[in-house]
């Protein structure tokens, strides 16, 4: 839930008790009053209906009944009660207040009872409880559009910056620049982030300066050997010198492809590949495909290419990389005169070929140096960067076995 | 030709020197950045061969005074860390090429060689050996004026030896140069043998010469 609807409902519940409590309290003081107010005035009336009496005068009024006694009368208490009476107009029953009191009045006893109607006591509390609700209303409405942009403006950097860190990444070039804000918890948060930014970079750049200094550091001595086991193959020499030598040179080789491959590994896992664009995939595969399709050829695979115009966003480099090791991999798997195919449309990307089962768990194929075929002689880590490669773009590689034909299937993103 | 090896590396720079003094270059060497500013500074080379590492500085600094001197010479960067940022720079710099360690001698040849006819002989001059001609921008091969047809890969692979002749060339050079190095040579090296058996029928059926020479175990030399 975000914030500012959490804030928004937690002060429309605070609102709401509150003007409940303050509505209930209302009604009471207010009913407290009235029902004070009319009491005093029918002690006024009975005081009066009293003078008229003893003034001789006769009284003839609904709402006041006299009635005269013995001296027992006197002994009754005053009363303040509540009584029904049918109401002939509005055909329902009322609820009245009457007030009964004996008075001895030229020496003879009465009992005397006035009585006044609750004056719309339903009512009181139909106003008032209509007045809170939109007293209620207003203020959570009112107070939530307050809220609403004050919050706006006080969360405005907050917002700016997790936008910005979102699209941080310590491998980016520039530096983590955020939004200035004056509330000191905004401050305080700044500060964390620029720190955790700052050393994540540092840390960063070290690694990355330690994984290209290593490959530095390895990649001089595989040219001197290179080039000093090119430079010995110069001179005629005994034929028991050429086998072992030429292991040696098919070593080093190796040894070169392998390093080559750890680093870009690496750099894949530091996602260091910034260099994204457009990148039209069907003309990386033909590009890819004409460099390679003596060799297909002289293999006899067939390829079958239906290849739609389609573009991603992603770097050249990458794409040239992923679709030579698919491709690599058929020619070095893919059995003499095969059929294959590569497919491309908005969807997916496929390869796939005819050959004979896996000898070993499909699930070890994309792992680093998983294979243990006998006679293999790839890097072992063709596939294992063709996965990276998708990870870093979001895409989904899979393999399948079906009908004689190896299938790897690369899924864009929706 | 002049070139200048910048490289602190000295048996990678006693191998350059060597391969490409016996290829007729005159060849200088740096070992350091202050002795290669100062040389820069000095002479002028038709190509430098610049190592981004050095013990004092970067190579990528030596770029823009190479450029002011002579806006002709060729710059080729030689590099261990084959970083894609450093490769993006130094050709921003101004660079003409990159190359990435461990590398064959024989293709630092072929890529001196093509920078120098880029540059230098602005792709005009044609080669000449024996009868045969090759006009390398268009790649055509002919062979006293009448044309000999050869696929893309063939005509490289001529070009290839052309500039290491008389070297024993390995099929693992041979295919880096020929594919690139994104791909694993090993399955190649039966192409590689398809291509130079045809390479050798189509020059030795136009001049009745066999020029290709496979040297057991080792690879092809070219001779002529």
């Amino acid at each position: 839930m975000r914030l500012l609807t959490r804030i928004s409902i937690y002060y429309l519940c605070l609102s709401t008790i509150v003007l409940g409590i303050a509505g209930i309290l209302l009604y009471i003081f207010l009913r407290n009053e009235i029902s004070r107010e009319m009491e005093e005035q029918l002690e006024m009336q009975l005081d009066m209906v009293a003078s008229e009496l003893q003034g001789g005068r006769k009284i003839s009024y609904p709402l006041v009944d006299i009635r005269s006694g013995e001296e027992i009368l006197m002994r009754l208490p005053k009363v303040f009660k509540d009584t029904l009476l049918y109401d002939h107009l509005q055909k329902e029953t009322e609820g009245y207040y009457y007030f009964e009191e004996s008075k001895k009045i030229n020496h003879k006893p009465y009992r005397i009872r006035v009585m006044t109607t609750y004056i719309g006591w339903e009512n009181y509390a139909r106003t008032i409880t209509y007045m809170f609700l939109l007293i209620a209303t207003l203020l959570v409405a009112l107070g939530t559009l307050i809220n609403y942009f004050m919050n706006r403006s006080i969360w405005k950097p907050f917002l700016i910056n997790l936008r910005r860190m979102q699209g941080y990444s310590v491998s980016s070039r520039e530096e983590l620049q955020l939004a200035r804000t004056r509330t000191t918890e905004f401050q305080e948060m700044n500060t964390v982030l620029s720190d955790l930014a700052a050393r994540g970079k540092r840390e960063y750049t070290a690694l990355k300066e330690f994984t290209e200094n290593a490959s530095h550091e390895i990649q001089t001595p595989l040219s001197i050997l290179k080039t000093r086991l090119e430079t010995i193959s110069q001179v005629p020499l005994d034929s028991a010198v050429i086998r072992p030598l030429a292991d040696a040179k098919q070593a080093v080789n190796r040894l070169s492809k392998v390093n080559k491959g750890l680093l870009l590994l690496a750099k894949l896992e530091n996602d260091a590949f910034q260099d994204k664009r457009q990148i039209n995939l069907r003309a990386t595969i033909i590009h890819n495909y004409s460099l390679m399709e003596d060799v297909f050829e002289h293999k006899g695979i067939k390829v079958n290419q239906q290849l739609s115009d389609y573009s991603v966003f992603a770097s050249q480099t990458l794409m040239d990389i992923l679709v030579s090791n698919l491709m690599t991999n058929m020619i070095s798997h893919a059995p003499a005169d095969a059929a294959a195919s590569i497919c491309l449309n908005a969807i997916q990307l496929v390869f796939s070929n005819e050959g004979p089962p896996l000898t070993f768990d499909a699930a070890r194929l994309f792992s680093r140096f998983g294979k243990g075929i006998p006679g293999y002689k790839g890097n072992g880590l063709g596939l294992s960067i063709v996965k990276q490669i998708c990870q870093v773009n979001g895409w989904i590689v899979e393999y399948t076995y079906k009908e004689h034909r190896h299938t790897f299937d690369i899924r864009f993103k929706e | 030709m002049k070139l200048l090896f910048v490289e602190d590396e000295p048996i990678l720079v006693e191998e350059m020197n060597s391969y490409f003094s016996s290829q007729g270059f005159v060849c200088e060497q740096a070992i350091s950045f202050s002795q290669a500013a100062q040389k820069i500074h000095n002479y002028r080379y038709d190509i430098v061969i610049l190592d981004i590492t050095l013990p004092d500085g970067t190579g990528m600094e030596l770029i823009s005074g190479i450029r002011e001197k002579d806006i002709e010479t060729g710059i080729l960067i030689l590099s261990a860390k084959n970083s894609l940022n450093d490769k993006i720079d130094s050709l921003n710099l101004g660079a003409d090429d990159y190359l990435t360690k461990p590398f064959y001698i024989e293709e630092l040849s072929a890529r001196v060689n093509a920078l120098y006819r880029r540059k230098i002989l602005k792709g005009s001059q044609n080669i000449h050996f024996d009868a045969f001609t090759i006009e390398p921008f268009s790649k055509k091969l002919s062979y006293k004026k009448q044309e000999i047809g050869l696929t893309r890969k063939e005509f490289e692979m001529l070009m290839y030896f052309l500039v290491n002749k008389e070297r024993v060339v390995s099929k693992s050079a041979i295919a880096e140069h020929l594919w690139g190095d994104h791909f694993d040579q090993q399955d190649n090296f039966d192409t590689v043998y398809v291509h130079m058996k045809n390479l050798r029928k189509k020059l030795s059926s136009a001049s009745g010469k066999d020029y290709i020479r496979t040297v057991y175990g080792m690879g092809y030399k070219f001779s002529c």
